[in-house]
């Protein structure tokens, strides 16, 4: 039992491996043995060369994949420094491809998960309608998403995870498919908004710019099978704005990650 | 940039929103129309001119009159409800049990791999070499009909609807179980709504088959309904008489696609843009 005054404290991957299984070819195995933690109310970016099971690590942690082996746990504390596995808190995820219902309008979609928990409507819209204000997305409401950019998708996609207050954010790849532009400003935008709410946040990507910039720690998976290489402490101040990486301190950070990363993506490369 | 530059700039783009209601209009729809009255015209005047006589082809005035005069004179009214109501029962029929059917083996391999080999079975089988059989079960009146267009109708609507069923993102379920859905929240929230453009593909053939099916089976079997009045008028040569019920066919056949493109376009506006 984790008692009341116990405090969220980590994400522990324990020793997750998963194969995906293939009508057609041999499984593939996206994960061995990983182990790693995730402090709560941080930002952590998972990196490394596509393919090696960082997606599936994070559908693993949100609990819609059923590990090979291996569990996910989230641990609770009182301070003391011991910890112990407790009841999964709140969380919500933002996907790549958006992932947004096309045939319901930006305030439908945004809304989507308290209908699912049987909120009523007046009080969904409402919550909904504040949560698309968050996103500087007010007078889009009645929008279908076939009429936003991506970018504008994207936001719809962030204020539907927001809408749901999670304690945990998972972000799949959030900007990936936008634009350089659209991306830069999104990242800012993000950073704003999970700097001072205190959530925990997991960022899967692949751009070691964003790792750096959104992220308080970024961990580095090898080629695979995915398996958590390198863990780095991002020691640059905040609040972080986009001349953050003229920044020589950014720059080495950068190298130091691509350095690491290097000879991976040229396994990836190899074998794939 | 200046005070006066910058309200110029306003100015500039209030005069572009003026013109906010513009939209691009559809400026072929009288194509089909004009068309068809040039064709009757031409059908009118030929018709009259060369001395064709009455028993093989009547000019397009002639019918219309003939097709009011059944109308007014000749029941002919009974006969098109029944006939729509035989088209219709069929047709509804058919897409509970294929709507039904179609999502229960779309979302379960257990289901589809059960009945998959009865639909491959029985969907080549031409549904009109079913009348003799189903006469001598059901006999030959409304649930005879009924049943053979629904047998024709369901193919289409059920595997419509299991390819619509199918092809539902991915993405779009993980999200949902993502927010919280229970796996009939997702069924109903998301992979029905999902299918819905491959259903109404499926709907729309349907109803030209359920059309096809009675009309045919009204002709070989039935003593009331459209069909049957076209074949008793074509034995007594009343060749005015089969004209104006096939116009009245087609007027039918009008009617009812016009009316689905409505609802298509009333139930998809979000693929509009």
């Amino acid at each position: 039992m984790v008692a009341a005054s116990m405090q969220f404290e980590q994400i522990a991957v324990d020793k997750v491996s998963h194969r995906w299984l293939s009508k057609t070819r041999k499984p593939t195995t996206a994960l061995a043995q990983t182990t790693c933690e995730f402090a709560a109310g941080k930002i952590t970016a998972l990196v490394g060369p596509s393919g090696c099971g960082k997606s599936t690590l994070l559908l693993i942690m949100r609990g819609l994949l059923q590990p090979s082996s291996g569990a996910v746990k989230f641990m609770y504390g009182d301070g003391s420094g011991k910890l112990q596995p407790g009841p999964a808190p709140g969380m919500a995820t933002v996907w790549q491809s958006f992932n947004l219902l096309p045939w319901r309008t930006v305030i439908d979609n945004v809304a989507f998960g308290l209908e699912l928990a049987g909120v009523a409507k007046e009080e969904r819209h409402a919550r909904a309608a504040e949560a698309i204000r968050s996103v500087e997305l007010g007078g889009f409401e009645k929008h279908y998403p076939s009429q936003l950019s991506g970018g504008m998708r994207q936001r719809v996609g962030l204020a539907r995870g927001l809408v749901m207050m999670p304690d945990i954010l998972f972000l799949d790849e959030p900007f990936g498919a936008l634009d350089a532009q659209t991306r830069l400003y999104l990242q800012e935008q993000l950073a704003a908004v999970v700097e001072k709410s205190g959530k925990t946040v997991i960022l899967v990507t692949h751009s070691i710019e964003e790792a750096i910039f959104l992220s308080d720690t970024v961990l580095v998976m090898t080629a695979r099978p995915g398996r958590v290489a390198a863990r780095l402490d991002i020691d640059l101040p905040r609040p972080r704005g986009f001349d953050m990486q003229n920044d020589p301190r950014f720059g080495e950070l950068f190298n130091e990650i691509y350095g690491l990363l290097r000879d991976e993506v040229r396994k990836s490369m190899l074998t794939a | 940039m200046s005070d006066q530059s910058l309200r110029a700039a306003a100015d500039q783009a209030q005069a572009d929103n003026a013109h906010d209601d513009e939209r691009l209009r559809d400026d072929t729809w009288w194509y089909g129309p004009v068309a068809m009255v040039a064709f009757l015209a031409f059908w009118e005047v030929a018709v009259y001119l060369a001395d064709i006589p009455e028993l093989y082809l009547p000019r397009p005035s002639v019918i219309a009159v003939t097709l009011y005069d059944l109308f007014a004179h000749k029941g002919l009214l009974y006969d098109m409800m029944l006939t729509l109501y035989r088209i219709f029962g069929g047709f509804f029929l058919a897409a509970f049990v294929g709507i039904a059917l179609g999502i229960a083996m779309g979302t379960s391999k257990r289901i589809h791999a059960t009945f998959d080999i009865f639909i491959s079975a029985i969907y080549p089988v031409p549904k009109i070499s079913l009348v003799p059989l189903l006469v001598i079960w059901l006999g030959s009146g409304n649930i005879f009909q009924i049943v053979l267009s629904a047998l024709g109708c369901v193919f289409p609507i059920l595997v419509n609807t299991i390819i619509g069923v199918k092809q539902c993102d991915e993405g779009l379920i993980l999200a949902a179980r993502d927010l919280g859905a229970t796996r009939s929240q997702i069924q109903r929230k998301i992979v029905l709504p999902a299918a819905v453009p491959a259903i109404f593909g499926g709907l729309r053939l349907a109803l030209g088959i359920s059309i096809i099916l009675i009309v045919a089976a009204e002709m070989q079997t039935a003593k009331y309904g459209l069909g049957a009045r076209l074949q008793l008028a074509g034995q007594i040569l009343e060749t005015g008489q089969v004209f104006a019920i096939l116009l009245l066919l087609a007027i039918i056949g009008i009617l009812l696609t016009k009316g689905q493109n409505q609802l298509d376009r009333l139930i998809s506006r979000w693929r509009t843009n």
